[in-house]
């Protein structure tokens, strides 16, 4: 009989994220298919009776807390402690957690501790033959894989945005307490804070709608023989200003920094997408200049509408891949663009 | 004329040097085959050097090989080879070692007829093809294709090897390296040699230090004087952490200068230190690099239900124009190596070899076994077609050559991996006897033991039947393959003779090319149109002049482009100078033909503002064809031409060629 | 005073990033088609913390940089002839699959033991790297299973950058949610940190570095230990390519005002 543990993590705000919803519908996907399975919920935070509370309708069982002001912030030793004392209590052997970067940083070490494994990118989670198996990738989104264990416990770390977020309703919760010593050696590191990017940085925003992925061709020699750098950062930040879109680069326009050549200042390597980027998930995406697998297929596996400006129109990569392929020069079509966004 | 940033050094640059007894640049099958069969002879049995490496003593010589490519087997070609040489140097070579290998099995040569009409044949290849069709009742012809019913004996390959030459360095890079007596080192490309004796204009007189003179485009620079009794010393890699242009950038990290008491030049037909020797010590009289080809293949995957059988080699001529021959070769596993290649005969200003491959795979007998099949890996490369006639000097104080750039390729049997792993190996021999004797590596020394050894060699004997055999072609498709048939059958003693004319030469202009199909004013405003837009003339042209477009599958018949990505997987490093170099951009301005931008491999060369062309370091494979297929001569040097191939990174990223 | 650092990183080897990539069916699970043939390059991420390995042991005397490596011998002797070239390091070799199915924990056991085996590794100097994901399983546990296994709980992921401060203790940036970075001060060693990409430029290839190397990277690969990788108690029901083929409209002949004009509704939708 599995019990199946959603482990959460409170935000600053005492509330829990979108994300922990997310997870939670994946744990009650696998209790209500797992015949004879309980659910029970895991909490950690400065104080997570909010975030219970906030979550009480649902079929849980128990609820339990690990809470101080030393949960408050992100640090390995910490989490890792609470976790596994979570873990513990509630003899869980499923523990399904939102894929955040705190529990992305810690759980699989909490797995090692606990003799458990671990899969993290998990898609999607399924009951097949009266057990559990989930959907992850591997190869950095580049295939995806239905698999099982037999193994307990067995943490699954779902992808943020790959599940619908649990709707259930707030009330009252019982959290039971579970006390934790953290010994010297867990309080070696100290969160200092968080470092935002600049205001007018532009980067990967997960709330944004549209992912805009500017390639190479941008910083290249244009029909004229000549390399438009100035007019073509003008042209992206001013698409930017008036989309709030995500900007994701391809690798080759993020690397020409080292070849002496003009570059586009406001691009790092946070902006890159695909195989050694990441590979973020928006309702829209729009292509610009690119020609490769890596914008194509890597960086737009989770882009639900994709458009592409491209001016060769047999690119094999955007072909099969984008719904709308213009075959056209980016420069012109995105002035445009901005022209008619100016006019509202 | 150069810029700036070419200036070999200022001299200033404080450059780090490192010793080493021999060092090797490129590893192509000829070094392989002398790493091969030297590294299994510098140490006992017990593990103590057979000799002492002088800079390092107690130790076996130290032996660095520094490849171009960014691993080895990257962007080297699938072959059909009777293996000799390998099998000389590995007696227990089991095939199921190397992915990809298989014996050879079935072998066709085919002559294909021209399914479309778009191809430019002589009166005397129409007349044939007539007759072909008339007699096709009687006569092995099938899918516009005849079976040749007899080939003679020395174009075939029976008891020999289909090998993917990617796999097979690779394996052989392992074989070499495990012993643990050599270090090849991939992503690191040689800028040039190192001379001594050499003077410079700044010093003005002979050098004490080490100077090197020449750029590797073979154009001397500025400063050159002269040089006497000119000694090879070891070599200098490529600058990194610099601009387009050669200038010092972030990150400035000048090429190390690697001394070495021998210098074994094995980089091919337009590798740089083979370029600067050629230029510092000319060729032998009578000798010229004037024939060249550009071969370009797939691998494919071929369709599940497919016929052919691994080890099945077809090889053929005829089309897509009567001047280009084509190959397939069945790997393992319904893989299957194949492509064209398109010779400096070939009297077409817009001989794209990309275009040209489509057409040939399209050709009916050839797609019945591809249609349905998928673009694994793809690639291309400049072959020396000179042959023996092409050999420089094999030897001087301090280096030798080997392989296909010291003239080995046999251009009558079509085949070149054989002999250059030999000559590694002959020359492996000759250096463990003169490390053995403690002689030094002088040019005297060199050819009593090398030179010696390669002349006594089949690839000598065989490279002499071959030397005129492809003569005819200078007059003719057809008179060209009689010759070959002469010289074969009767070992060399007959040939059809004719002078190979410079690359240069050879090239008609757009308009004369096209005359009669196309009326000039026409082709003038068709090529003008495509270089406003930044791209190559030959697609508009070929299909205003007949060729059909390209049914594009997104599979197997992909854009240019894409072949880059698909299939080369062509990428390059930042930080490194631009190896094309248009060196007289005034006879750019002047050229009509830009047979550069139409014949590169990677669309890296695309038409330029006021006519020189751009160069685009990312899309380049370094198959070299910009060398020679020019049209203009170089001012200096009637055998050159006037674009710089130099040594640089990057291109192929694909072990499967 | 500044500490002499024990860096030992962690770096498997994967396809070359370019390669395409197809999941076939083999008899101990699944595996890539043509794996041995691909050409391998050393894990991205794993790289950058082989370079700030690098980096921090030139700025702190006395430091070293052991690289421990898992991988099937014959591929590991090939990228290192690509890696050896750009910064010191001693290698310690595992000769095993690269493949990306294979299972984090069993990794983490393999690597954990062999880094315990390197001798005179001193904790309070150590400095555990690697990437915080790798291109090949892409899981992003393997290294906090080393940590665990080594005691070392205080660590890091997507670290982009760290500065040691003088009184020893270090500074870390990791990466979180929304492009934001949280910053971290650890009083020292042993810490473990999961690099993502850092601040570094790829370090120039120098073949005086390759050639001291190397000395060590053959004997170590012929010492290393074979190590299989059985996959307990995990299934893979099925591993597919992505299936999703769209129809693509290809808009040739409409002018740029056009396009725009149906971008912007597009966006706006």
């Amino acid at each position: 009989m599995e019990t199946v543990l959603l482990i959460a993590h409170t935000e600053a705000d005492g509330v829990l994220a979108r994300s922990a919803r997310e997870a939670l519908h994946a744990a009650r996907m696998l209790n209500k298919t797992l015949a004879g399975s309980n659910l029970v919920v895991g909490l950690v935070g400065e104080n997570v009776q909010a975030a219970a509370d906030s979550i009480a309708a649902c079929p849980a069982t128990r609820y339990f807390g690990v809470t101080g002001a030393e949960f408050t912030q992100a640090r390995y030793a910490t989490d890792a402690t609470a976790a596994e004392a979570i873990c513990r209590a509630a003899q869980a052997t499923i523990i399904v957690a939102p894929a955040t970067s705190r529990w992305n940083r810690v759980l699989p070490g909490v797995a090692q501790r606990l003799g458990g494994r671990v899969d993290t990118h998990v898609t999607d989670v399924a009951e097949v033959g009266g057990q559990p198996a989930i959907n992850r990738w591997y190869y950095r989104q580049r295939m995806e894989a239905t698999i099982s264990r037999t193994q307990r416990p067995w943490f699954m770390l779902i992808d943020p945005g790959s599940q619908p977020a649990c709707e259930c309703g707030a009330g009252t919760a019982s959290v039971e307490m579970v006390t934790v010593s953290l010994p010297e050696a867990c309080k070696r590191t100290t969160v200092v804070g968080v470092r935002e990017p600049k205001a007018d940085a532009q980067t990967i925003r997960p709330d944004a709608q549209l992912l805009f992925v500017t390639g190479a061709g941008w910083t290249k020699k244009q029909a004229d023989g000549h390399t438009h750098v100035p007019e073509a950062e003008k042209i992206i930040l001013e698409f930017l200003k008036h989309t709030r879109a995500s900007l994701g680069s391809s690798k080759s326009l993020v690397d020409l920094g080292g070849e002496g050549q003009a570059v586009l200042p406001f691009l790092s390597h946070l902006n890159q997408i695909g195989q050694t980027g990441s590979t973020p998930r928006h309702p829209k995406g729009l292509s610009t200049c690119c020609h490769g697998e890596e914008p194509h297929t890597v960086g737009w596996r989770f882009i639900a509408e994709r458009r592409a400006i491209s001016l060769d129109p047999n690119c094999g990569w955007a072909r099969g891949k984008a719904d709308v392929l213009y075959v056209a020069d980016a420069f012109k079509v995105m002035a445009k663009v901005n022209e008619l966004l100016t006019k509202g | 004329m150069i810029e700036p940033g070419f200036q070999t050094d200022a001299p200033t640059i404080e450059r780090p040097r490192m010793d080493a007894d021999i060092v090797c640049v490129g590893f192509g099958p000829a070094t392989a085959g002398f790493l091969t069969t030297l590294s299994k002879q510098l140490t006992n049995a017990d593990g103590t050097p057979v000799v002492e490496s002088a800079v390092m003593p107690g130790l076996p010589p130290q032996v660095l090989c520094y490849e171009r490519a960014d691993d080895i087997g990257f962007g080297v070609s699938g072959v059909v080879t009777k293996a000799r040489a390998l099998r000389e140097s590995f007696p227990e070579l089991d095939k199921a070692d190397i992915p990809m290998a298989a014996p050879v099995s079935v072998e066709k040569v085919l002559y294909l007829l021209d399914p479309i009409g778009a191809s430019r044949r002589s009166t005397l290849l129409k007349l044939a093809d007539e007759m072909i069709q008339a007699f096709k009742w009687a006569l092995p012809v099938e899918d516009h294709a005849l079976k040749l019913p007899w080939t003679p004996d020395f174009l075939h390959k029976h008891g020999g090897m289909v090998l993917s030459m990617g796999q097979f360095m690779q394996w052989v890079g392992a074989q070499v390296q495990s012993t643990g007596t050599v270090q090849i080192w991939p992503g690191t490309p040689v800028k040039e040699a190192l001379l001594e004796n050499c003077v410079t204009s700044a010093s003005n007189s002979v050098a004490a230090d080490v100077s090197p003179l020449y750029l590797n485009s073979g154009k001397p620079e500025p400063t050159h004087v002269g040089c006497y009794k000119p000694r090879v010393v070891g070599v200098r890699l490529l600058d990194q952490g610099v601009t387009k242009s050669g200038a010092p950038a972030d990150g400035f990290s000048p090429g190390m200068d690697i001394h070495a008491a021998l210098t074994v030049v094995g980089d091919g037909p337009v590798g740089p230190v083979g370029q600067q020797l050629d230029e510092l010590f000319g060729l032998p009289p009578d000798h010229h690099t004037r024939d060249w080809a550009v071969g370009m293949k797939f691998v494919v995957d071929l369709p599940a239900d497919t016929p052919l059988k691994p080890g099945t080699v077809l090889h053929t001529f005829g089309y897509p124009e009567p001047e280009i021959f084509g190959f397939l070769y069945v790997h393992p596993d319904r893989v299957a190596s194949l492509g064209i290649f398109v010779p400096s005969w070939f009297d077409s200003p817009v001989r794209t070899t990309y275009r040209y491959l489509q057409h040939w795979m399209l050709h009916p007998y050839l797609w019945r076994y591809l249609k349905g099949g998928k673009l694994r890996s793809w690639g291309a490369k400049t072959l020396g077609e000179s042959g023996r006639r092409g050999e420089p000097h094999l030897v001087g104080d301090g280096y030798a050559r080997i392989g296909e750039g010291s003239g080995s390729t046999n251009v009558l049997t079509g085949s070149g991996v054989d002999e250059a792993w030999a000559t590694g190996a002959q020359l492996a021999e000759a250096v463990l006897e003169l490390l053995k004797a403690r002689k030094p590596f002088t040019k005297e020394n060199l050819e009593a033991t090398y030179v010696q050894r390669r002349r006594a060699s089949w690839v000598e004997s065989e490279a002499r039947v071959a030397e005129q055999s492809r003569d005819g072609f200078q007059r003719g498709v057809v008179t060209g393959m009689v010759g070959m048939a002469l010289a074969g059958l009767s070992g060399g003693r007959l040939a059809i003779p004719g002078k190979p004319l410079r690359p240069w030469e050879r090239i008609p202009s757009l308009e004369d090319y096209f005359r009669g199909r196309i009326p000039p004013d026409e082709v003038r405003a068709i090529r003008d149109d495509c270089y406003a837009r930044g791209v190559s003339a030959h697609a508009a042209l070929m299909e205003r002049a007949g060729w059909p477009t390209i049914p594009y599958d997104g599979q197997l018949l992909v854009s240019h482009q894409d072949a880059l990505l698909l299939g080369g997987k062509v990428q390059a490093p930042p930080g490194y100078a631009d190896h094309v170099v248009f060196l007289y951009p005034e006879l750019c301005q002047k050229c009509g033909t830009k047979l550069c931008v139409e014949v590169c491999s990677g669309q890296a060369i695309t038409p330029g503002e006021n006519g020189v062309p751009n160069f685009d370091r990312e899309k380049c494979v370094h198959c070299g064809a910009c060398l020679w297929n020019c049209a203009s001569a170089s001012p200096e040097n009637p055998e050159r031409m006037a674009v710089a191939f130099r040594a640089g990174t990057g291109g192929l990223h694909s072990a499967e060629n | 005073m500044s500490t002499a650092y024990q860096i030992v990183v962690c770096a498997g080897i994967v396809p070359d990033p370019l390669q395409t990539l197809e999941p076939v069916a083999s008899p101990t699970g699944p595996a890539l088609k043509n794996e041995m043939m691909l050409p391998a390059v050393l894990d991205p991420w794993a790289s950058h913390a082989l370079y700030e390995a690098a980096n921090l042991a030139k700025n702190a005397p006395g430091s070293k940089v052991w690289l421990v490596s898992l991988g099937p011998k014959a591929k590991l002797q090939q990228v290192m002839m690509t890696v050896a070239q750009r910064v010191p390091f001693e290698l310690v070799a595992l000769d095993g699959p690269a493949s990306g199915f294979t299972e984090a924990a069993e990794v983490a056991a393999a690597l954990a033991e062999v880094i315990q085996t390197i001798p005179g590794l001193d904790r309070s100097r150590l400095l555990v790297f690697g990437g915080w994901e790798s291109a090949s399983r892409g899981a992003g546990a393997t290294m906090q299973m080393v940590g665990e296994r080594l005691g070392i709980v205080d660590q890091f992921q997507g670290v982009d950058e760290l500065k040691v401060n003088p009184d020893g203790s270090l500074d870390i940036l990791e990466r979180i949610e929304g492009g934001k970075h949280q910053v971290s001060k650890c009083v020292g060693p042993p810490a473990l940190l999961g690099w993502a990409t850092g601040n570094l430029p790829e370090p120039k290839n120098n073949p005086q570095v390759g050639m001291t190397n190397m000395r060590a990277v053959m004997p170590a690969l012929q010492k290393a230990k074979a190590v299989k990788l059985a996959g307990e108690g995990l299934t893979f029901a099925s591993v597919t390519l992505p299936k999703q083929m769209r129809e693509t409209k290809v808009v040739k002949d409409k002018l740029p005002d056009e396009i725009a004009a149906e971008i912007v509704e597009w966006i706006k939708k």
